[in-house]
């Protein structure tokens, strides 16, 4: 794309930072924000000027989304200012700023899927109203799609349910530049072209330097790395919640970019215990994901701990589920020769049974074993449960007390007792660890590794890089593919980044 | 042009059903609003055998038989609307509201269609009503247990579904009977909701309160739980009026067997329907001088003919009794003062 | 498209199978007798479709439409204003649901449900006994004979044009719906969920209102349990006309269609086609089942 490096080239340099366009659009400092015990923002200090367009990069959690929704007011800081063209802002919101001119168009989908296109955008200027307002909404938002996008084919009666995500994506783009009576100064665009094909994707962009071009503003947000750097005039690198890199986008390159969203420094690493650990065992699992049009598929055999990388909701939680149906009932491109345990993620949602106490929430993955003649027996259940309150430290004074009086970790714990303490050969986990303490999961790691060594397998979905420095072989996917196959002494967290970030080609 | 047409062969038909004394062209419906019990089972037997004898008779042209899903009053008053729309002559109905059909049965009469209610009557004028002497039964009550205990005593009454105008009246006609009988006195009122199991349990909490009581006086389907208490409590058996259940009237035959117990049985006979059925006939038949409002006799065994009546009842049933066009003259007849 | 003439399609059926089973019900006479207990099932479904295009669900407006029905033909004919009042009051209660169920974040089956007890028994209070009398002009509008065109006929058209035209072509009635079809999304446009259900659950308030009249004006008098089979029939009577439970998608046009269907399919046909006593209650289910079913498959088939 020579032309649009052309004008990056004409507007970044001296004159950005010197001419009349020489003010923020907005700015933020010392932006905190905690989601309970998390730190999401730790003091970011962010602007906005008007007439460029900043790249914001970074991997899942690290932070980029909050930011984005306070620059759109969806959500306040816990302390920090957000001033907007050099005005305090005491009581931002999302109202206040579409009066500033401040919109964004957010990741998942915003639009009403049973309003056509026009009442869509209707929705979004209060202006629109009184006699004639769906020829006005109509005219309006058919004239935007027609600059962005020429050949769009979109009618503005369509029901937007009906169209495709692609068209559903262009048409929350376009009418994110509408203007009715609110200016219009600043669009966040996260992820933008996600659902859009090439040609489409290509016309956005185009749009977009166009739209700087005029003195407004824009900040993108994409895990295309090429997008980022062919399009902004600035980059923004997130990581654990602060900013750890930012300059002219010609200052970066992919290489540099990869290395400040990762950290460049080394991970220690469990390395003595890999030689411990038997020769490949037996086969326990085969599987292909559904979306693989390669031949890579994922192989687990006896005594291995094999993790799953990349961006979340990849298509990782998918392939888990897909095994662990395949343990029951035969499925295609899956072989699963062992039963089959699964440790779920959202606890609350999939794995806990509210009413019930810990030892009947640990026993229930093994009534077979618990059985005398067609009834449960209690005295059964309660030595289950009490060999794993002592082997995996779960803190509680009765194991009869109801699940929900544990702690969170030790409610995890309760979950992990549940499949190792059953019959169970191979064990699925789909982020378990998430939201717990770092006590719990350092027991839990050893407990896991433990395991391994007597034979069994674990397939092992994890969003926290670190996590991985447990698992033998790491396979890191990517629009529900797998895209590259780890061994331990391979992985960089830069890797894992390059492959789930790699430009789909 | 087609619906006019339509309109006019219907106004014109009914024009010329009012002309004719004669029934033998004449449709009648029964509306009814529910079917979910005994007696309303027995009711619409009853209505049946008689209407369909009165077809093959060739006394009218047609009586058919539409139950409503629910006890819903729309429901029914929509129904009733579609039977005016059907072309019928006349209209039996066991009413789900005395008062909120009182719309759709305007409606009826506008259309020049004879509505009949009974058990569940309708308060429109226009419309007969055909009425139990609830009052009457009650009354007879007292006059009965006069007989089999004549030296008086006390009396346990067991009352009927609260709040409703067949309790009342019945009740009434109990307390009627007292007063003009000063040797019996009232000790005990317990309410039994026409149920065996309610008025068992209810007679059994306030037996042992009670002083020797000679007779109950109750309003059917209560009788046997009575009895039930009675022995159960190791209390002598008093005079038990029955109400022509089936198990009530086993139980009086396997006492009479063992020592010659008495009493008496009355109830309303779900055979009613067959008298409404009978009224509407009559109307169509042009009587014009028929009150609007039917006192007719309830149904009552004695001593000497419930034994012939009991094999007939099915078990868990009660009684019933099909009137003939002669006992309808007759009611009428004996309303008209 | 089939989708969209589905509910008209049925009602066309519906009439068709009469006219062949009974045609002289078939006339200005008939549909008026047929169609005038439909008016108030029609006002009925309007208003429950208004809860569900919020996503929600109102199991109490078969109990309110026969409170309504209670103080109609009480206090409305014999003291009007104080008539008035509690009949505005009501509807100010149910815009207070609204706002409980969106502020608590309740469950509108749980809400409603309980509620539905409680216009039951307030019913009882008003109208101990079954009786009452409907007011004059109420009574007079109900029986409006004119000229050509029979008034229930009007009385839909009329119904759901105006309906229609709020809810459809209104740029207000775009945020009544969207609060149904992604109330996310709206929130993030600056707009109050909080409102956007006070005036989804205040207009079901009304129509449910305008229903219980419409009802006490063709029956002339009231009876507590007059409205309880309503809410059936109208969650019924919005599925029926195109609507969906959840996702913001009603017609008030086919919702309209939808209650006009029920209502013949339920009575008159059942009782044009001389079922046998034992039979009609199971008939009036089939006949509820097929038509509902042949919806959902014929929208399934359309995806």
């Amino acid at each position: 794309m020579p032309e649009v490096r052309a004008d990056i080239v004409t507007l970044d340099g001296a004159e950005k930072h010197f001419g009349a366009a020489n003010m923020d659009i907005i700015r933020l400092d010392g932006a905190e924000k905690h989601f309970g015990a998390v730190r999401a923002l730790a003091g970011v200090d962010f602007h906005v000027r008007a007439g460029e367009c900043v790249g914001l990069v970074g991997h899942n959690g690290a932070g980029k989304s909050t930011l984005m929704h306070m620059v759109a007011g969806t959500l306040m800081p816990d302390s920090g200012r957000i001033a907007v063209r050099g005005g305090i802002e005491n009581n931002y919101s999302v109202p206040r700023a579409l009066e500033l001119g401040i919109r964004c168009v957010f990741q998942e989908l915003s639009l009403c899927p049973n309003l056509s296109v026009a009442e869509n955008t209707r929705i979004n200027h209060a202006s629109l109203s009184g006699f004639g307002w769906r020829r006005k909404a109509a005219d309006l938002i058919a004239a935007k799609l027609d600059e962005i996008f020429p050949d769009h084919s979109i009618s503005a009666d369509d029901i937007a349910g009906d169209l495709s995500i692609g068209r559903r994506q262009m048409v929350e783009v376009a009418r994110a530049f509408t203007v009715t009576q609110d200016p219009l100064e600043l669009v966040i665009l996260d992820e933008p072209t996600s659902s859009l094909d090439a040609h489409t994707a290509g016309q956005l962009l185009s749009f977009v330097r166009r739209f700087v071009a005029s003195g407004k503003s824009c900040i993108l947000i994409s895990h295309l790395l090429g997008e980022v750097l062919g399009n902004a005039d600035r980059i923004v690198v997130m990581r654990d919640g602060k900013i750890v890199a930012s300059g002219a986008a010609n200052a970066f390159d992919r290489d540099r970019l990869v290395t400040a969203m990762g950290g460049a420094e080394a991970r220690e690493k469990a390395v003595a215990e890999t030689a411990s650990r038997p020769e490949a065992g037996p086969l326990r699992v085969r599987a292909r994901p559904a979306r693989q049009d390669d031949g890579k598929e994922l192989v687990a055999h006896a005594g291995e701990i094999i993790g799953l990388a990349g961006l979340a909701g990849h298509g990782q939680t998918d392939l888990l589920l897909a095994i662990f149906a395949a343990a029951s009932r035969a499925k295609a491109g899956i072989e699963v020769t062992a039963p089959v345990a699964l440790v779920a993620g959202d606890r609350q949602s999939d794995g806990i049974f509210p009413q019930w106490s810990i030892a009947q929430n640990i026993g229930v993955r093994s009534l077979a074993r618990l059985r005398n003649g067609l009834l449960i027996s209690p005295q059964r259940e309660a030595e289950l449960a009490e060999f794993w309150r002592k082997k995996i430290g779960i803190r509680t004074p009765d194991m009869n007390n109801n699940i929900f009086s544990l702690s969170g970790g030790n409610q995890q714990k309760a979950l992990f007792a549940r499949a190792l303490g059953s019959d169970a050969k191979i064990v699925l986990m789909d982020d378990p660890m998430r939201g717990v303490d770092i006590g719990t999961k350092l027991e839990v790691y050893d407990l896991v590794r433990e395991e391994a060594r007597n034979g069994r397998t674990f397939l092992w979905y994890t969003t926290e890089t670190e996590e991985l420095d447990n698992c033998d072989h790491i396979h890191v996917f990517k629009n529900g593919r797998i895209v590259a196959n780890l061994r331990r002494d391979e992985l960089t967290e830069e890797k894992i980044i390059q492959s789930s970030f790699g430009d789909a080609a | 042009m087609k619906r006019m047409l339509v309109l006019g062969a219907f106004a014109a038909m009914l024009a010329s059903g009012t002309a004719l004394a004669d029934t033998s062209g004449k449709k009648i419906a029964f509306s009814n609003n529910y079917a979910g019990n005994s007696w309303r089972q027995a009711m619409l037997d009853s209505y049946g055998i008689v209407t369909k004898k009165a077809v093959e008779d060739k006394v009218v042209a047609a009586a058919d038989i539409f139950t409503t899903a629910d006890k819903e009053v729309p429901t029914q008053a929509a129904q009733v609307q579609n039977l005016i729309l059907q072309g019928y002559d006349a209209i039996v109905i066991n009413a789900a509201s005395p008062d909120a059909l009182n719309g759709a049965i305007k409606q009826a009469c506008d259309a020049g269609i004879v509505v009949v209610s009974f058990d569940g009557i309708v308060t429109e004028p226009c419309a007969y009503r055909v009425v139990v002497d609830f009052k009457d039964m009650g009354k007879q009550e007292i006059e009965q247990m006069a007989k089999f205990q004549p030296k008086g005593g006390n009396l346990l009454e067991i009352r009927g579904l609260a709040g409703t105008s067949i309790d009342d009246a019945i009740h009434a006609g109990i307390l009627e009977g007292v007063a003009a009988r000063p040797e019996f006195k009232i000790v005990g009122s317990v309410t039994g909701d026409w149920d065996q199991t309610t008025a068992q349990k209810a007679v059994a909490t306030i037996l042992p309160s009670l002083p020797d009581i000679v007779g109950v006086v109750d309003q059917g389907g209560d009788g046997y739980g009575a009895a039930q208490a009675f022995a159960a409590a190791g209390k002598p058996r008093p005079t038990i009026i029955m109400g022509n259940r089936q198990d009530e009237l086993q139980w009086w035959k396997e006492q009479k067997d063992k020592d010659g117990y008495q009493t008496w049985s009355a109830s309303i006979a779900p055979g009613v329907s067959s008298l409404a059925f009978w009224v509407a006939q009559q109307v169509l038949d042009g009587r014009t001088d028929i009150p609007h409002d039917l006192l007719v006799p309830y149904l009552a065994f004695t001593q000497d003919d419930f034994e012939a009546e009991l094999p007939k009842i099915v078990k868990g049933g009660v009684a019933s009794h099909e009137y003939t066009q002669e006992d309808a003259i007759a009611a009428i007849k004996a309303n008209i003062k | 498209m089939l989708r969209s003439l589905l509910p008209a399609l049925s009602l066309v059926l519906v009439l068709l199978a009469i006219a062949w089973l009974n045609p002289r019900a078939i006339s200005y006479f008939g549909f008026s007798l047929m169609l005038n207990l439909a008016i108030p099932i029609a006002l009925a479904t309007i208003a429950q479709m208004f809860v569900i295009a919020g996503n929600e669900l109102d199991l109490s407006i078969g109990t309110f439409v026969g409170f309504v029905g209670c103080v109609t033909a009480t206090w409305l004919k014999d003291a009007p204003l104080i008539g008035v009042l509690i009949l505005l009051g009501s509807i100010g209660v149910y815009a207070l649901l609204g706002a409980l169920i969106h502020l608590r974040n309740l469950p509108s089956i749980v809400v409603t449900l309980g509620m539905s007890f409680v216009w039951q028994g307030l019913a009882i209070l008003v109208l101990p006994k079954p009786g009452g009398k409907a007011p004059d002009w109420l009574l007079s509008l109900m029986a409006f004979k004119p000229p050509l065109v029979p008034f229930p006929i009007i009385a839909a058209l009329l119904i759901a044009a105006v309906v229609h035209f709020g809810l459809m072509r209104t740029s207000y009635g775009v945020i009544l719906r969207g609060s149904g079809g992604n109330a996310a999304a709206l929130e993030r446009a600056g707009w109050s969920l909080l409102r956007t259900k006070i005036a989804l659950f205040a207009l079901t308030g009304f129509f449910g209102v305008l229903s219980g009249m419409a009802l006490i004006g063709i029956t002339t008098s009231a009876d507590a349990n007059i409205g309880n089979g309503y809410t059936l029939l109208s969650i019924a009577g919005v599925i029926l006309g195109g609507g969906e439970f959840v996702g913001g998608r009603v017609s008030p046009i086919g919702a309209v269609l939808g209650a006009l269907t029920l209502a013949l399919a339920a009575s008159p046909l059942l009782t044009f086609m001389h079922i046998p006593p034992d039979w009609q209650v199971a008939a009036n289910g089939a006949i509820l089942i097929i038509v509902l079913a042949a919806r959902v498959l014929i929208s399934r088939r359309e995806r």
